[in-house]
C-alpha cells in the first residue's frame, strides 16, 4: 500500500466540497454568460457584440489547443479539422432537428427554448465526436514527435476537408427532409463542397461565453492538477517524466482528445453564430490562426491566451475601423508592468532594463499605429486593405521581442500571489542568512502557511474555483 | 545452499570477481547477464547485479566504462539484448520505463534532468503521480476522491521537500536553484515515487567536501528512514569505499570486480583499470 493511498484514504472529505466546487463552476459560466448577454452586449451594440461572439470562439478554440500545444508541448497543426467536426455536427443537429419538426421555430427572444436544449445537445455531440477523431489520430500519431506529429496532424486536418467535400447535398424541405429514409442519411447530408448552411442563429453571447467560461475553468482545474503536472512534465523532458512514471502515451492520448473535445464544442456554436460551415474551415489556414495566439499568448498559459485571442480579435477589428490607439497602448503598459514585476528570474536591474524595453516597444508601436493611421487618413487608403501585411508585421515583431509569449508560462491571476510571495521573501531572507542556510527552523514557516491554504483548495496554492 | 552463498557473502575477503556467488538468498534486484552493444561497441556485456533490500552498493569504473549505459538498462530506457532483470522478485526487462518506476525503481540522472520550468513542489509533487490515480472525471469536477489524493501528494511532497531542506524554495522553479540543490531535488522527486530501489548516477557530481559529507549522510538516513535500497554510481572513491557495503566495478563494459570494499580498493586489476596499463 503506498503512502499516497494511505494519505488519500485518511483524508478523504465529504461532498460539501465537491458540490462547492461544481456550484462555483456553474455559477461562473452562467454568470460569465448572463454579463456578456445584459450587461457588455447591450453596452456595446450590436456589431461589436458580433465580434465578440466571434472572439469567443476562436477564444475557446485557442485555450483548447494550449492543452495539447502548450501544457504537453506537442506541435499540433490540425485543431480546425476538430472545430470543423464540432461545426459539422452542432449545426446538422439542430438545422435537421427543427426541419423534423421537433422543435418549434426560432424564437428570438428566447435563450432557454426546445431549439436552444437540441443545440446544446447537438454541441454535445459535436464535442464527442471530435473527442472520438481526437481519439483516432492521437493514438497511432502521438508516438510520434517533433516535426512528425505536425506534418501528421497536418494531414488530419485536410482529411477532414476532403471529407465534409464528400458529404451528399443538405435536405432544405423539410418535407424531403421528413420522407428521407434511414439509408438517405448515409452518407450524411452535410452539403459536400457547397458547405452546410442555414443552421439556426442559437449561438447567443450567453452561450457562447458560458461554453467560454467552462472551457477556461476546465482547462484551469487541469492545468493545477496531477494530470497537468503530466502533461507539463511531458513538455520539460519526456525522459525523465517516463523515468518518473508518467505512461507518455497515455497522456499525450488524454490531452488530445480533451483538447479535440473542447475544440468541437466551440466549433459547434461557430456554426451557429455563423450560420454557415464550410469544408475549408477545417483546413489548415484557421489551425494555423489558431497556432498563432496560442504562441502569441503564451504557450501554456491559459490567461495570455486569453488576452492574446482578445488582443489579435481587437486588432482585426481595429484596422477595419482605426480609432486612436492612445487608451490601448496604456492598458498595454500598465499589463507590462505587471508581468514584468513578478518575473523572478531577474534581479532589479535587469528588470528596470526589461520595462525600459517594453516602453519602448510600446512607445514604437504606438507611433506606428498613429502614423499609420494618419498616412491613410492622408493618402485616403483603408488599412484594412492591407491588413495581412500589418497583421504579419505585428506578428514578427512580437515573436522577435518576446518569444516566449505574451506571459511566458504564467497565470495574470497568479500575480498578486507571486508578489506577496516575494514581499514575504525578502523581509525573511536576512534572518535566513543568519541562521544558517541548512537551519530546518527556517523552512516549516512558509509549510505551515501552505498547508493551511490546502485545506480549502485542491490545487493547494493555486486558489479557486 | 543458502548457507553458503550466506558464508560466502560475509566474509571480508570475498572470493574473486564471480558475478553471483556473493548473491544474497533473495535480492531486491537481480540482473543477470544483461548486456547491449551500439553498433560494433559493446557497451555493457555480462553484468550481473544482486542488491539486497535496503542494501546500499556501488557501480564504478572509469569514463566511459558503462555505468550510465547500466542505470539504462535497469530502467528500460534500453532494452537488454542480452540476459534477465528481476525486482523484488518480478521480471522487469521489457516493461517500459514508467512501468519499471511503477515496479518501484526510480533513478537520477548524471547530467541533471529536472523540469525546469515547474516550481520545486511541482518537481516532487510529478514523483508522487505514478503512486495515485488520475482520472478526467475527477480533475474536471473535483471529486472527494480527486481532492483527497492531491492533498494527499501536496503533503508527502512538503514532507520530502523538508527531509532534504528545500522547503523554502518550494515556489520556485526548479532551474533557478543552485547546482547542489538541483541533485538533491531530484533525489527527493524519485524518492517521491515511493521506490524499493534507488539508483543514483553520480549524484555528487560538482559538490564541494562539505555538500559530500551531506549527502552521503542524507543517503544513509534515506535507506533507514524510507527502507529504499540504493545503487550508486559516483567518481569519488572516498565517498564510495565510505558507504557502499558491495561494489562492482565495470571496465569496457565488463565486470572486472566485485566484492565488499576492502577487497575492490586493493584489487590489481581495479588499479590498473584506473591508472593504466602498468609498465
Ligand atoms: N546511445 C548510445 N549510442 C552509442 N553509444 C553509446 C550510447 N550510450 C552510450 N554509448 C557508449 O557506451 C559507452 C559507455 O557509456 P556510459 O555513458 O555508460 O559510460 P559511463 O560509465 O557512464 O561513463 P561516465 O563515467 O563518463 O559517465 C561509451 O563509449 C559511450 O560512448
Ligand atoms: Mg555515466
Amino acid at each position: 500500500m503506498s503512502a499516497i493511498h494511505e494519505l488519500t484514504q485518511k483524508n478523504r472529505p465529504g461532498v460539501g466540497l465537491t458540490v462547492a466546487h461544481t456550484a462555483a463552476l456553474v455559477g461562473l459560466v452562467l454568470g460569465t454568460g448572463a454579463v456578456m448577454q445584459w450587461v457588455v452586449g447591450p453596452a456595446a451594440g450590436i456589431y461589436p457584440a458580433t465580434i465578440l461572439r466571434q472572439i469567443g470562439i476562436v477564444a475557446i478554440a485557442a485555450v483548447s489547443l494550449n492543452i495539447v500545444n502548450g501544457y504537453t508541448g506537442q506541435f499540433s497543426i490540425g485543431h480546425a479539422g476538430f472545430v470543423a467536426i464540432g461545426a459539422y455536427a452542432g449545426g446538422a443537429v439542430s438545422f435537421y432537428a427543427n426541419s423534423l419538426g421537433w422543435v418549434g421555430a426560432y424564437d428570438p427572444a428566447g435563450l432557454l427554448t426546445p431549439g436552444h436544449a437540441v443545440m446544446l445537445a447537438g454541441a454535445a455531440i459535436g464535442a464527442g465526436a471530435a473527442g472520438a477523431a481526437g481519439y483516432m489520430v492521437g493514438l497511432p500519431s502521438l508516438r510520434l514527435r517533433g516535426d512528425y506529429l505536425a506534418i501528421v496532424t497536418l494531414g488530419f486536418g485536410e482529411i477532414v476537408r476532403v471529407l465534409f467535400q464528400q458529404t451528399q447535398s443538405q435536405v432544405f424541405d423539410p418535407q424531403a427532409a421528413r420522407a428521407l429514409p434511414i439509408s438517405g442519411w448515409w452518407p450524411p447530408p452535410l452539403g459536400g463542397a457547397q458547405g452546410f448552411s442555414s443552421v439556426i442563429p442559437y449561438g447567443e453571447l450567453f452561450w457562447i461565453y458560458a461554453a467560454l467560461a467552462l472551457t477556461v475553468v476546465w482547462c484551469y482545474r487541469l492545468k493545477f492538477s496531477s494530470s497537468g503536472r503530466a502533461f507539463l512534465s511531458i513538455r520539460e523532458d519526456e525522459i525523465a517524466a517516463r523515468a518518473m512514471g508518467v505512461n507518455l502515451t497515455r497522456y499525450k492520448v488524454r490531452a488530445f482528445v480533451l483538447a479535440a473535445a473542447l475544440a468541437g464544442l466551440g466549433g459547434a456554436f461557430y456554426a451557429h453564430l455563423n450560420l454557415a460551415v464550410q469544408p475549408k474551415d477545417a483546413g489548415f489556414q484557421k489551425s494555423f490562426e489558431l497556432i498563432i495566439i496560442v504562441v502569441l499568448g503564451g504557450l501554456g498559459s491559459i490567461s495570455g491566451v486569453l488576452l492574446a485571442a482578445f488582443g489579435l480579435g481587437g486588432l482585426t477589428e481595429w484596422l477595419r475601423q482605426p480609432t486612436s490607439v492612445w487608451p490601448a497602448a496604456l492598458v498595454a503598459l500598465a499589463l507590462v508592468g505587471v508581468v514584468q514585476a513578478v518575473r523572478r528570474d531577474i534581479d532589479s536591474r535587469a528588470r528596470g532594463r526589461a520595462m525600459g524595453r517594453a516602453l519602448l516597444v510600446i512607445g514604437v508601436l504606438t507611433g506606428l499605429f498613429e502614423g499609420l493611421r494618419a498616412f491613410a487618413a492622408w493618402q485616403g487608403f483603408k488599412l484594412d486593405d492591407i491588413r495581412i501585411v500589418l497583421y504579419a508585421l505585428a506578428l514578427i515583431s512580437v515573436m522577435l521581442l518576446r518569444p516566449q509569449g505574451l506571459l511566458g508560462t504564467s497565470e495574470l491571476w497568479l500575480v498578486p500571489g507571486q508578489l506577496m510571495r516575494r514581499k514575504a521573501k525578502a523581509a525573511a531572507a536576512p534572518s535566513l542568512r543568519t541562521a544558517g542556510p541548512a537551519d530546518p527552523a527556517a523552512a516549516p514557516a512558509t509549510g505551515v502557511g501552505g498547508m493551511g491554504g490546502g485545506v480549502t483548495e485542491a490545487g493547494g496554492d493555486e486558489g479557486w474555483p | 545452499m543458502s548457507d553458503h552463498t550466506q558464508a560466502n557473502h560475509t566474509a571480508d575477503h570475498a572470493p574473486g570477481p564471480q558475478p553471483g556467488a556473493t548473491d544474497v538468498a533473495r535480492a531486491l534486484l537481480r540482473a543477470e547477464g544483461i548486456g547491449i552493444s551500439f553498433g560494433g561497441l559493446k557497451a555493457v556485456q555480462g553484468l550481473s547485479l544482486a542488491v539486497p533490500p535496503g542494501g546500499l552498493d556501488g557501480l564504478i569504473g572509469p569514463n566511459g566504462a558503462g555505468k550510465t549505459t547500466a542505470f539504462n538498462l535497469l530502467t528500460g530506457v534500453y532494452r537488454a539484448q542480452t540476459g534477465s532483470i528481476t525486482l523484488d522478485g518480478r521480471r522487469i526487462d521489457g516493461l517500459r520505463p514508467h512501468q519499471i518506476a511503477k515496479a518501484g525503481m526510480a533513478r537520477t540522472f548524471q547530467n541533471i534532468r529536472l523540469f525546469g520550468n515547474l516550481s520545486v513542489l511541482d518537481n516532487v509533487r510529478l514523483g508522487a503521480h505514478v503512486r495515485g490515480r488520475h482520472t478526467l472525471v475527477g480533475t474536471l469536477f473535483r471529486t472527494p476522491a480527486y481532492i483527497a489524493q492531491e492533498r494527499a501528494i501536496l503533503a508527502r511532497a512538503r514532507q520530502l521537500l523538508g527531509v532534504f531542506n528545500l522547503l523554502s524554495r518550494a515556489d520556485e522553479p526548479a532551474k533557478s536553484l543552485p547546482y547542489g540543490d538541483q541533485r538533491r531535488l531530484e533525489i527527493a522527486r524519485a524518492l517521491a515515487t515511493e521506490p524499493k530501489l534507488l539508483l543514483l548516477d553520480e549524484p555528487a557530481a560538482g559538490m564541494n567536501p562539505q555538500e559530500k559529507r551531506d549527502l552521503a549522510r542524507t543517503i544513509q538516513r534515506l535507506r533507514r528512514e524510507f527502507g529504499v535500497g540504493v545503487l550508486l554510481i559516483e567518481h569519488d572513491m572516498g565517498l564510495v569505499m565510505d558507504i557502499c557495503e558491495r561494489i562492482t566495478v565495470l571496465d569496457h563494459g565488463e565486470v572486472i570486480c566485485h566484492g565488499v570494499p576492502a577487497h575492490v580498493q586493493n584489487d590489481p586489476k581495479v588499479i590498473e583499470a584506473y591508472l593504466g596499463e602498468p609498465g
